[in-house]
């Protein structure tokens, strides 16, 4: 429904035919787009800094006001059932749905964003209203603007759009299921047809956004593994002993909970191997001190990048409207300073509390 | 970024004596500097037998100097948290690197040992070999990669532009140390390097930079050589790929204008009026008003040989017939509607607005000024590509798509129950 939603937000309001927001802004050299995760949907655009006070109260009304009309609602259901289709045809998104499945089980970071062709079928422009006038309200929205604006102009102006909300209709709320807990090794093996390559991925639970500093430390852990050739698992696995085609650690941070993963591409024989090495460097990393450098070169990496990703205006409100929705905007100015107060026990005692090789999912893709 | 940087006296161009050209844009605004090393010889270089071999090429600049092992190389870059990566494109081929300013020195002598000392182990060779013949079969698994890399041998036949970057399984195999450095002698030479710098670093720092690193770089005598095109003229084939997908992807390709020729800009700006965006004319008319897709769009690169005009879309296997016919008659109407003034200008605002959208970061910068320098249109491009936009009449509009818009190649990959039977109706 939410992203769903997402796409219907841009058919316009009761003054604004569908497609005018996009020709505007298009056509005075902007961009605007659209994307929906688990935890929050937003809605983007890039102008000249001088064309906001014509663009700004437009992007508003789609917002607060979205009309969902029926006719373009079933016609927008058409493209959303493409994008599922088109979906299905990549083998590391199913491989990344199974493996979300049974990790979060009925939680609903376990469902797809995107929905299934047979609930998308069973829902109404009623519903959808009904949950876009409750949910897209001002204590859930986080407006950010970034670029050369005048500071009191621009709150004013911001104010002044997004200041008639609808009231909230009852909403029937979703009953969130709680966070299984991590119980042992669970291992699913998909066959999949087309497949030229097998894939494993093994993924731990990590700490939710209220343990801020925790998961900072899991992204350190996630580059000291696996992020450049002379990271651990790059440099045994693919450069050393030639296992895999490649190899990488991601590490996503969500509202309630965090996901490490580490991820490899590799022939169907290599598999149970592969896991088997990075169970043990996994465990390592609590038995064996980091050594100074090793430590210091992902700190490095890590600030570094953050420095390389706030080059744009785009970039940063996209930075500080991600920390606004999930906690606080300010909490994007402690990313540099956490990870660089990071000592090697520290890291090693988190390695112990989240990356243990007896509580893990893997899920393996093997051609069929 | 406004244009305004990118002209003189901000941008500095000089060309050492051994021909090398150097251009140099200060921009202090963030504490990064962003280079890029430009060399003039790409895939349009190679022959069907050695194809592959610039971007095999590329891949083993990072992986062994005649002081340094791939793991040094690595580690240097890695420890101080810069990034330092190479590509090789059609028509050219490149080496990128961002640091932090105070390691830009460092960093950007690495590059330079790269680009003229690279020893190519054989270990490596072996490696990168491996990986890259896998990477070639994995590309079976992405649909719209499989329907395009047919779309262009289709189009392109014996031309250097038909194969894929990577090569092909027989290519890549017959690859050898011997191959490569024949290759690097005769193409990575200082009159064939371009260099763009941008970021927190003064032009006299910058300068002497590069000349430290490549100003004993001597120039062979011989003339640099250029690529051969032989002529090809892409017309009215359809070519299949059966897959059991849940979507199939339908491909229509024109052949189209080079960039030095005078219709560049008016194919870019029909490019943009058809595929750019979600107020598109292909987004609007297919997906918006008919629900036939989610990804429609067009595209039209920009290459110094003769490229090529595509529509996509990705549909559900029983609208595939809808759908080409949809693409067609969106390109070749334009063959007898005359667009309306409005049209003409809303297109020419989106395409100048994201190309001034294109131009944000120092790594956007110095990728742009490099480029247009390294395909001989100099940096000044920049502005005439502007201006040529600004200029597109209905007229020039019209009487292009009435040269380029007729007897497509069309690229089907879908379910054989779907794609059998429309190819047999087009044949």
């Amino acid at each position: 429904m939410a992203h769903f939603l997402e796409h219907m937000i841009f058919k316009g309001t009761d003054h604004l035919p569908p497609g005018v927001f996009d020709y505007a802004i298009e056509t005075q050299g902007g961009m605007t787009n659209a994307a929906t995760s688990h935890d929050y949907a937003h809605f983007y655009m890039t102008i000249a800094a001088d064309t906001l006070p014509q663009t700004l109260p437009y992007l508003a009304d789609l917002l607060l006001h979205a009309a969902i009309p029926a006719d373009e609602f079933g016609r927008e259901r058409h493209v959303v059932l493409e994008e599922i289709r088109q979906a299905q045809d990549d083998p590391d998104w199913l491989g990344f749905q199974a493996m979300s499945e049974l990790v979060y089980q009925n939680h609903p970071y376990g469902r797809p964003v995107l929905g299934t062709a047979e609930i998308l079928q069973q829902r109404s422009p009623e519903e959808m209203r009904c949950f876009h006038q409750a949910h897209y309200q001002p204590h859930n929205m986080t407006v950010v603007i970034t670029g050369g604006i005048p500071l009191d102009q621009t709150v004013e102006m911001v104010k002044h759009a997004f200041r008639t909300f609808p009231t909230a209709p009852p909403c029937p709320m979703a009953t969130i299921a709680p966070l299984p807990l991590a119980q042992g090794v669970h291992r699913e093996v998909l066959c999949l047809p087309r497949l030229e390559q097998s894939r494993l991925c093994m993924a731990w639970v990590g700490p939710g956004i209220k343990q801020l500093e925790a998961a900072y430390g899991l992204d350190l852990l996630a580059a000291l593994l696996a992020e450049g050739r002379s990271s651990r698992l790059v440099r045994e696995l693919r450069e050393d002993r030639q296992l895999v085609q490649d190899i990488a650690a991601g590490f996503s941070l969500q509202q309630d909970c965090s996901l490490f993963t580490i991820q490899a591409w590799l022939e169907a024989d290599h598999i149970d191997r592969v896991e088997a090495i990075i169970c043990d460097r996994v465990s390592e990393l609590t038995a064996t001190p980091i050594p100074e450098s090793e430590l210091a070169r992902a700190k490095r990496l890590l600030c570094n990048d953050y420095a390389f990703s706030t080059e744009a205006p785009g970039q940063i409100a996209g930075l500080y409207g991600y920390y606004g929705t999930v906690a606080a905007p300010d909490h994007c100015l402690t990313y540099v300073p956490i990870i660089q107060g990071y000592e090697e026990a520290q890291l090693r005692q988190l390695a112990a509390q989240y990356l243990t090789p007896l509580h893990y999912v893997s899920t393996i893709l093997r051609p069929a | 970024m406004t244009a305004s940087l990118l002209q003189a006296p901000r941008l500095h161009r000089t060309v050492l004596p051994n021909g090398l050209t150097v251009l140099i844009l200060e921009n202090p605004v963030a504490d990064i500097v962003s280079a890029r090393l430009f060399i003039r010889a790409g895939s349009a270089f190679e022959t069907a037998k050695d194809a592959g071999i610039a971007s095999f090429l590329m891949g083993l600049l990072t992986k062994g100097t005649e002081a340094q092992s791939s793991m040094d190389i690595a580690e240097t870059v890695e420890s101080v948290g810069a990034s330092l990566g190479t590509d090789a494109a059609t028509d050219y081929s490149i080496i990128s690197l961002k640091t932090v300013s105070s390691d830009f020195a460092d960093i950007f002598t690495l590059a330079a040992t790269l680009l003229r000392q690279p020893s190519f182990p054989e270990a490596e060779i072996a490696l990168e070999k491996r990986l890259t013949l896998q990477q070639i079969r994995s590309m079976q698994e992405q649909p719209f990669t499989v329907a395009f890399n047919q779309l262009r041998q289709a189009m392109y036949g014996d031309h250097p532009y038909a194969l894929p970057g990577i090569g092909t399984e027989a290519s890549v195999t017959a690859l050898d140390r011997e191959a490569l450095q024949a290759f690097h002698h005769r193409h990575f030479r200082p009159d064939n390097v371009v260099i763009t710098i941008v970021g927190r670093i003064t032009p006299d720092d910058a300068i002497a930079q590069v000349e430290k690193n490549l100003g004993d770089w001597v120039a062979p005598a011989s003339l640099p050589s250029t690529p051969v095109f032989p002529p090809v003229s892409p017309s009215g084939t359809c070519t299949v790929a059966t897959q059991e997908t849940n979507q199939a992807v339908v491909m229509v390709g024109y052949g189209a204008a080079p960039v030095k020729h005078p219709a560049y800009a008016t194919l870019k700006l029909l490019n943009t009026y058809l595929g750019n965006g979600l107020s598109s004319r292909l987004f609007v008319e297919l997906r918006e008003k008919r629900g036939l897709a989610y990804d429609v769009s067009a595209f039209f690169p920009t290459r110094l040989g003769l490229s090529q005009f595509v529509t996509y879309m990705g549909t559900a296997p029983t609208n595939a017939a809808i759908a080409l016919e949809g693409l067609r008659h969106e390109v070749e109407r334009l063959r007898d509607t005359v667009l309306s003034e409005e049209e003409l200008q809303a297109a020419k605002n989106k395409l100048l607005g994201q190309y001034a959208l294109g131009k944000q970061t120092n790594a956007q910068i110095a990728q742009m000024l490099g480029w247009y320098e390294i395909l001989g249109l100099g940096v000044d491009f920049d502005e005439q590509f502007k201006e040529m936009v600004t200029a597109v009449t209905l007229v020039d509009v019209e009487a292009v798509a009435q040269e380029f818009f007729h007897r497509p190649c069309i690229s089907l990959l879908g379910p054989e129950a779907v794609v059998g039977p429309l190819a047999a109706e087009l044949a």
